[in-house]
């Protein structure tokens, strides 16, 4: 079973996350098994509760939690990028923390290049 | 599929770890220093982990640079511990020194200058390519 992983270093402003998204989406609705995605770099502020994007622009956060609910796509965001970017991830207090995404740190990349067939960076 | 997409899957399917590229110069943007992380973790869990310097990236291997002028942590002094965490597979391109007119001074040992083709071959020999 061919497996990917895909990497996201993008804000969720970014017109490269909908590309992700949509790359993302068409992999997921083929079929393959796409075993998570990993936030890096400014790709971690998707995980940031107090991002707000005008009504009439591209809601992308909206769209990585909705494919996180309908495929149960794993969400991974680096702890050591978000705290960086005042996402808090303090286990008691992580209301900063969207829930769809795992607080999670580069040793999950690692975990996830060595097990995908295929690794895409956006 | 012609002979060299033959030759790009079969390269892909015996995989030799994950190949970083780094195409921005170090002290503009944290792309240099985040793309050292991911080489340290990938070290430090023993997998395979090949670094590319081309574009701008040349400019983190070359010697006398002082990142705290800018008051800047010099995140370039821990390519000296590539070895610790065995990564040995340090290669650059020439072409982008030529351009750059910039000489093989490097601030680390073992790195590989080579030709784009030997570049881009380098390069193909590896399972997954992140770029910073």
């Amino acid at each position: 079973m061919k497996t990917l992983a895909v990497v996201v270093t993008t804000p969720p402003y970014s017109h490269l996350t909908i590309t992700a998204l949509n790359y993302v989406e068409a992999a997921l609705q083929a079929e393959v098994e796409v075993i998570g995605v990993f936030f890096y770099q400014d790709g971690v502020m998707h995980a940031n509760q107090n991002i707000s994007i005008a009504s009439d622009e591209y809601q992308a956060i909206q769209h990585w939690q909705r494919l996180h609910q309908n495929y149960q796509l794993p969400l991974h965001i680096c702890i050591t990028a978000a705290e960086k970017r005042g996402i808090v991830c303090d286990a008691l207090d992580n209301e900063k923390v969207n829930q769809a995404f795992t607080v999670s740190g580069l040793g999950e990349l690692v975990e996830l290049t060595t097990k995908a067939s295929r690794l895409v960076q956006f | 599929m012609t002979m060299i997409d033959t030759q790009v899957c079969s390269n892909v399917e015996d995989g030799n770890g994950l190949a970083i590229i780094n195409s921005k110069a170090p002290f503009s943007s944290a792309y240099g220093k985040d793309a050292l992380d991911i080489a340290l973790i990938f070290g430090s869990f023993e997998q395979k982990v090949s670094l590319f310097f081309q574009g701008d990236g040349v400019y983190q291997l070359i010697d006398n640079q002082d990142g705290s002028l800018l008051s800047i942590k010099d995140y370039l002094k821990t390519f000296a511990a590539f070895e610790f965490y065995d990564i040995e597979d340090i290669y650059v391109c020439h072409q982008s020194l030529a351009n750059r007119e910039l000489d093989e001074s490097f601030h680390i040992e073992g790195v590989n200058v080579l030709q784009s083709i030997e570049f881009s071959e380098a390069l193909n020999q590896h399972a997954h390519i992140l770029r910073f």
